[in-house]
């Protein structure tokens, strides 16, 4: 397995760690109160972002310690190939979402429940970018 | 038109005191793993890659990498 697909599968692992109860939470409606400010779900919010990022950091530290002269190595063609293909479904990911949330959820939602369909939408395009990479490296994997 | 490409690279290595495929990418720029995959048919290189491996080989491009077409009839 490349470090490239280490790193991506690092970052799934990590979102469904972190966000994967977050987003839980929210379905089963454990935060009552959907007005805009609810400092407690924002703070829940502070927390999984917070959780997330330090689990990718010593996730990476800990990748880079373990194959250090492949995390070195520059990205080569087949590396940026398969990352602008994952990109670019992404972008298509994130925009759909973005169209759904930000221009349609508005007519009928409001508060926190826009809020967190936002960034439940930039997680699904992140786990789309990073499941591609994964497929990339998957396919070529003899 | 469609078509396979082959390559002689896993041949070749070996016949240069077994070159591994880590060495072989680290002299034109590109991962082990990629290396692997244009071995084994699963990832075209460029051009620019492929005249590179066949500089490390001293050979010409069409000695290392061929094209094989396919026929209407599929052979």
């Amino acid at each position: 397995m490349s470090y490239r697909e280490r790193v991506a599968w690092l970052s799934l692992l990590t979102m469904l760690l972190t966000f994967g109860p977050y987003f839980t939470l929210v379905a089963i409606e454990f935060f009552p109160d959907a007005k805009l400010p609810d400092f407690f779900q924002l703070f829940c919010y502070g927390v999984t972002a917070v959780s997330q990022a330090c689990l990718l950091g010593l996730g990476h530290l800990w990748l880079r310690r373990r194959f250090a002269q492949e995390a070195k190595a520059p990205l080569d063609e087949l590396d940026l190939q398969i990352k602008q293909r994952a990109l670019s479904i992404a972008y298509y990911v994130l925009m759909t979402g973005m169209i759904m949330v930000g221009v349609v959820m508005p007519f009928t939602e409001q508060g926190w429940k826009i809020v967190n369909s936002a960034l439940f939408m930039i997680i699904v395009a992140e786990v789309v970018q990073q499941s591609m990479v994964v497929l990339g490296y998957r396919r070529v994997a003899s | 038109m469609s078509g396979t490409l082959t390559n002689q690279i896993r041949l070749l290595r070996f016949m240069r005191n077994e070159m591994s495929q880590a060495e072989l990418g680290q002299q034109v720029g590109l991962t082990r793993q990629t290396i692997a995959a244009i071995e084994a048919g699963k990832y075209a290189p460029s051009l620019e890659t492929a005249f590179r491996i066949a500089g490390v080989f001293e050979l010409p491009l069409e000695q290392v990498f061929q094209w094989q077409p396919v026929t209407a009839d599929g052979r």
